[in-house]
C-alpha cells in the first residue's frame, strides 16, 4: 500500500492532464459509451414553451454575450433557440455586446442557412445582426424604449411594426458571466420578459432570479443545451442536425468521472498519511 | 477648481442617475441621457487609446528588447486584421472572417479549455476532507456534478432532485446574502462618491 501511495504522491501532473485529455476525446469516437437518457428541467422546458407560445411574426431580442471561449456550452443553446424561432417564423434581433462575438454569431447564422429547412432565412427580414455598441445595457435599453430602430442605425423589413422595445416579446441573454444581471436590474424599471442561457459555472448566480420570477426560463450549462436539443428533437427536429450539445454529454460524463477518481485518490493519500502520522 | 469640478460633476451624475429610477419622466431621462452620451464618447475614445497603446508598447519592445518576436507577431496580426477589415469588410467569407474562424476561434477556445486540466490537477492536490465543513463541500460538489450529467440520473433518479434542492436552497440562500451585501455596498459607495467622501477615482 505504501508503495502505491508513494507513487500517487509523486504523480506528475502531466498524467492527470493526459487522463483528462483522453476522457474528453474518447467519447467523441465512442458516443454510445454512456446512457444518454435524462429528464428535462423545468427551466429549460419554460424557455421552450415561451418560444413555442409566440405567434408568427412576433419578435425576440437575442443578446449574444459570448465569444469562442464559451462556445462549447453556449453555441448549441443559441443554435437551438434560433432554429426554434425560425420554425415559428419569429423575427430575431441579435445584439453583440462584445466585438469578438460578432463573427461567431454571423457564422452560426450562415451555418443554419446551409440547412435546407432554413435556406429561406434572410438577414434583415427573418433575423438581423444589430452589431456592437460601445455603451452599457442601461443606456441601450433607454434608447431602445425611446426608438428601437435608431438605436442601432440598421435598416430592414424586420423592423416593420417595431417602434420600441415594448414590441419585443422575449429577451434571451446568452452569457458566461453575470452580464445578464445588467438586464435583470433594469427589468423592474421597464417590465420586459427575459430568459437566460448560461454556463454551468455561472448558473448558480442566476438561481435567485429564477425563484423571484425575474428570469422566466433558463438554459443551464451543456446539460441545459442538450435538454433543449432533445425537446426540439421530440417535436420533430432532425437528430443528425441538432446534436451539438448531446455529442458532448458523454465527454462531460467521462471527464467528471476522471475528476471523481482523482479527488478520491487525493483523499486516500491524505487519510493514509494522517493515519500513519498518528501511529 | 481642478478637484471641485469633477466632484460637482460626479454629484450631479450620481444623483440624477439614482433619482431617475424612482421618478420616471422626461427631465430625469434627459439628465441620464446627457451623462450616458458622454460615457459613450469616452468609451469610443478609450477604444482608440487602447489600440494606440498596444501598438506603442509593442513598438518599443521591438526596438529595444531582445525578446521581440511575440511583439512582431502581435503587431502584424493587428495590422493585417485592420487592413483586411478595411479592404474587404468583416462579413462571413472575407479574409478577416477566415482569420477569425481559423485563428482566433481555436486559439481563444484552447486557452479557456486549459482550465479543465488545471482544475483537475488542483482538485487532486487540494480538494481534501480536512474538516466537517470541507466534507459537506465535497459531498455537495459531487452531488451537483452528478446531477449535471446523464450518468447521475441513470444511477439514481433522485440525484437531479437533490442537485436542484442544493441549488435552490443552500446555494441560493448564500448567493442572496452575498448579493444583498454587495448591493448595499454599492449604494454606500454611490453616496460616498456623490458627496465627495470617496475620491480614489480622482487620483492620478
Amino acid at each position: 500500500m505504501e508503495k502505491f501511495i508513494n507513487i500517487l504522491k509523486k504523480l506528475d501532473r502531466r498524467w492527470i492532464f493526459l487522463m483528462i485529455f483522453l476522457s474528453c476525446i474518447i467519447p467523441f469516437w465512442i458516443p454510445s459509451l454512456f446512457d444518454q437518457e435524462f429528464s428535462t428541467t423545468k427551466e429549460t422546458q419554460r424557455v421552450y414553451d415561451i418560444v413555442d407560445g409566440l405567434k408568427e411574426n412576433d419578435a425576440v431580442f437575442l443578446d449574444w454575450a459570448f465569444d469562442p471561449t464559451l462556445q462549447a456550452e453556449l453555441l448549441p443553446m443559441a443554435e437551438q433557440f434560433l432554429k426554434q424561432c425560425f420554425d415559428k417564423k419569429i423575427r430575431v434581433f441579435i445584439y453583440y455586446p462584445f466585438i469578438s462575438a460578432i463573427s461567431l454569431g454571423e457564422n452560426m447564422l450562415e451555418s443554419i442557412k446551409k440547412e435546407e429547412k432554413y435556406s429561406y432565412i434572410e438577414n434583415g427580414v427573418d433575423f438581423i445582426h444589430l452589431g456592437y455598441l460601445p455603451i452599457g445595457v442601461d443606456m441601450m435599453m433607454f434608447s431602445m424604449y425611446s426608438d428601437f430602430k435608431s438605436t442601432f442605425g440598421k435598416e430592414g423589413k424586420i423592423f416593420r411594426g417595431i417602434k420600441t422595445f415594448n414590441d419585443i416579446k422575449y429577451l434571451m441573454a446568452f452569457a458566461g458571466s453575470t452580464y445578464p444581471e445588467s438586464y435583470i436590474l433594469l427589468q423592474r424599471r421597464f417590465g420586459f420578459k427575459m430568459g437566460a442561457g448560461v454556463t454551468a459555472v455561472t448558473g448558480p448566480d442566476f438561481v435567485p432570479y429564477l425563484q423571484t420570477g425575474q428570469l422566466d426560463g433558463m438554459l443551464f450549462g451543456l446539460k441545459g443545451a442538450a435538454e433543449y436539443e432533445n425537446l426540439r428533437i421530440s417535436k420533430g427536429a432532425e437528430k443528425k442536425l441538432n446534436h451539438r450539445a448531446n455529442a458532448g454529454m458523454a465527454s462531460l460524463t467521462l471527464s467528471h468521472l476522471v475528476m471523481f477518481l482523482f479527488i478520491g485518490l487525493g483523499n486516500l493519500i491524505y487519510f493514509y498519511d494522517r493515519k500513519h502520522k498518528k501511529n | 477648481m481642478k478637484k471641485e469640478l469633477p466632484l460637482l460633476l460626479g454629484f450631479f451624475a450620481t444623483i440624477g442617475w439614482y433619482l431617475e429610477f424612482f421618478f420616471a419622466g422626461t427631465f430625469f431621462e434627459n439628465w441620464k441621457m446627457f451623462f450616458t452620451t458622454g460615457f459613450r464618447s469616452v468609451a469610443i475614445v478609450t477604444l482608440l487609446v487602447g489600440v494606440v497603446n498596444v501598438l506603442k508598447v509593442n513598438y518599443s519592445r521591438i526596438k529595444y528588447n531582445n525578446d521581440r518576436w511575440f511583439s512582431v507577431y502581435q503587431m502584424l496580426i493587428i495590422i493585417v486584421m485592420i487592413v483586411f477589415a478595411l479592404l474587404r469588410g468583416t462579413s462571413p467569407g472575407t479574409p478577416f472572417d477566415a482569420m477569425f474562424t481559423f485563428g482566433f476561434v481555436p486559439l481563444d477556445a484552447t486557452v479557456f479549455s486549459l482550465l479543465a486540466f488545471y482544475v483537475a490537477s488542483a482538485s487532486y492536490r487540494s480538494f481534501k476532507i480536512k474538516s466537517v465543513e470541507s466534507a459537506f463541500l465535497l459531498i455537495a460538489a459531487i452531488l451537483i456534478m452528478l446531477s449535471k450529467m446523464p450518468l447521475g440520473e441513470a444511477m439514481w433518479s433522485k440525484i437531479p432532485v437533490i442537485g436542484e434542492w442544493i441549488m435552490d436552497g443552500p446555494t441560493s440562500a448564500g448567493k442572496r446574502a452575498i448579493l444583498f451585501g454587495a448591493f448595499l455596498g454599492g449604494l454606500t459607495m454611490m453616496i460616498r462618491i456623490a458627496f465627495g467622501l470617496e475620491r480614489s477615482h480622482l487620483t492620478e
